[in-house]
């Protein structure tokens, strides 16, 4: 199994969060964590990222511990729902510091550039891109180290049609290349076109984890949206 | 890591220039430098001179008795002893101090703050004219000028803009800066590469004291000071750009983001600069000001600054500024660990 999780838990006030949670995730697979505000979805990415520390329980990626940081960094690519790039500097600029960081050739700058199309705004000041050029460039930064697991928190949050369009093909290039990617998303189009498997959340806990056809059949997605 | 840590220090110093923290660091010597060139210019017929003379010394009865018939240029301060004399003149309360010369016993010793002043020429110039009208063209009464510090009133008030610069740049600049990478998630995007805490915490307390070395030279430069022990004043105003830079990033990780920084950050500026900053001129803030890293610092560079020091006696204060940096530091290692503030 690639990614490993046991009763990881995180706790705020203790009711929000996540409750003690368990899962393994094959290599490959595409997964859709979906949820109320406040399901927890987004505490499970950050647990999984490193950026906030469970209370209880753990995780592995590839066998190695999570909190073995040193060891998983690289493994791993998080982009957050609000692309957290250094504003003032270039596209390029950021890239280069974030391949710099990661022992990674700049070559690689240049194939993450053309890759999401990103040349010909390389130049250009993170803070005058558009939202959805500033999540291309903060996916492409995600994937400088090539990590074997990507997580998505609301990865098309805000973003236009086309964006969000253009954001679907780029996950498809990605699952395509073998990694593994959790998503987390509200909107069942999104959920049908690009997930291989989806994990629902409730009150910090799985309810549902199977199969795009299995959840569109249950009544889960209904009582979930019901309105 | 010393690679990253460069990288990181270097990445720093360039957010430093782009979200104009650095005009800061240029305009305060520039400001400091301007306003030193509207010191010393007293109007010195506003008001009588004010001049010690100490109560058991033998002074000449033709001195006093001129001194006293002149009471409108000056009045006579009675002091107990010299040093009550010198703190006087420290606190500006009194202009001069008048001791017996020890090489020639029928003359009289100036005790100045500075020589180089208008205050000294008017002093020296008033008793001339008294022992003209007293006694004719005899030998000056006033043999010997002595100063209290040397340098200035530009010099005297430099230990007071270093401090300034010290603990802008630890309470004002770094924690919103800290506090600017935590609300956008930077320093996290940071971690999930190979740097670990350490790392990023000695590049931002490095750069903090690149900053605080940096303005402290243009103060230098602008100012045309001088320091007799060099490397000494170097490393002491690294010890305290440490101290003040990792407190100050301590600070920055309290606070969720950079609006409450910069308020946080004012708090502690002013407690830090005033009661250190005029320690001189109050007992009650002489007594507390000790207390504070801050005058740890204020002190010795004064020392160094004004008296011509040097760094062989300080070591009590080079323990405390070391002691709170490497203390903040600490803390803020343990914040960052916890991910304080940071989801």
């Amino acid at each position: 199994m690639q990614v490993e999780v046991r009763g990881l838990t995180k706790l705020y006030n203790l009711d929000r969060g996540l409750r003690p949670t368990s899962f393994v995730v094959r290599q490959g697979e595409l997964i859709a964590v979906v949820g109320h505000n406040g399901a927890g979805k987004s505490t499970l990415m950050k647990m999984l990222a490193n950026w906030i520390l469970p209370d209880n329980g753990e995780a592995m990626i590839d066998g190695i511990l999570l909190k073995n940081r040193t060891a998983v960094v690289g493994k791993v690519g998080f982009v957050p729902e609000v692309p957290n790039l250094f504003d003032f500097f270039s596209v390029e600029y950021n890239l280069k510091l974030f391949a710099y960081l990661f022992r990674m050739p700049f070559s690689r700058v240049d194939e993450v550039l053309s890759e999401f199309n990103l040349r010909p705004f390389r130049k250009n000041k993170i803070q005058t891109l558009s939202k959805g050029l500033k999540q291309r460039v903060n996916i492409g930064r995600a994937l400088l180290a090539n990590p074997s697991v990507l997580l998505f928190d609301e990865p098309t949050s805000g973003l236009d049609f086309e964006m969000t369009k253009e954001l679907y093909r780029l996950l498809k290039n990605i699952h395509a290349a073998g990694k593994t990617i959790f998503f987390t998303s509200h909107r069942p189009e999104e959920i049908k076109t690009l997930a291989t498997r989806i994990l629902v959340l409730h009150e910090g806990s799985i309810i549902f984890d199977g199969s795009p056809k299995e959840y569109f059949q249950s009544q889960v997605h209904e009582n979930l949206y019901a309105l | 890591m010393i690679r990253n840590i460069l990288v990181l220090t270097f990445n720093d110093l360039l957010i430093a220039i782009k979200n104009k923290a650095i005009y800061l660091i240029i305009f305060i010597p520039f400001f400091v430098f301007i306003s030193l060139n509207f010191i010393d210019k007293p109007n010195a017929d506003s008001s009588p001179l004010e001049i010690g003379f100490i109560q058991h010394e033998a002074y000449a009865p033709a001195i006093i008795d001129s001194v006293a018939a002149a009471e409108q240029v000056i009045t006579m301060t009675w002091i107990q002893n010299e040093q009550e004399g010198k703190t006087l003149l420290k606190e500006k309360k009194i202009d001069g101090i008048l001791l017996r010369n020890k090489n020639a016993p029928d003359s009289l010793t100036l005790l100045v703050l500075k020589k180089e002043s208008l205050h000294t020429i008017v002093i020296v110039e008033s008793f001339l004219a008294l022992q003209k009208a007293a006694e004719g063209n005899r030998d000056a009464w006033i043999a010997d000028i002595e100063a209290l510090y040397a340098g200035g009133i530009q010099r005297q008030t430099l230990p007071t803009w270093i401090l300034m610069i010290v603990l802008l740049i630890g309470f004002i600049i770094l924690p919103a800066q800290v506090a600017e990478e935590k609300e956008k998630k930077l320093i996290l995007a940071l971690l999930q590469t190979p740097i670990n805490e350490f790392e990023w915490l000695l590049a931002k307390t490095l750069t903090g004291m690149v900053l605080t070395m940096v303005a402290v030279l243009i103060l230098h430069l602008l100012g045309g000071f001088g320091v007799v022990d060099l490397t000494g004043y170097i490393a002491f105003i690294a010890v305290g750009g440490f101290c003040f830079s990792a407190y100050g990033v301590f600070l920055g990780f309290l606070c969720r983001n950079q609006a409450s920084a910069r308020t946080l950050g004012v708090v502690f500026y002013l407690p830090h600069l005033l009661p250190s900053a005029l320690s001189d001129f109050s007992q009650q803030l002489s007594s507390i000001a000790p207390l504070l890293p801050s005058y740890q610092f204020y002190g010795p560079l004064r020392a160094i600054l004004l008296e011509d020091g040097t760094m062989a006696n300080l070591s009590f204060e080079w323990s405390y500024l070391l002691l709170v940096g490497t203390l903040t530091f600490f803390f803020s290692y343990l914040l960052m660990k916890r991910r304080w503030l940071m989801k």
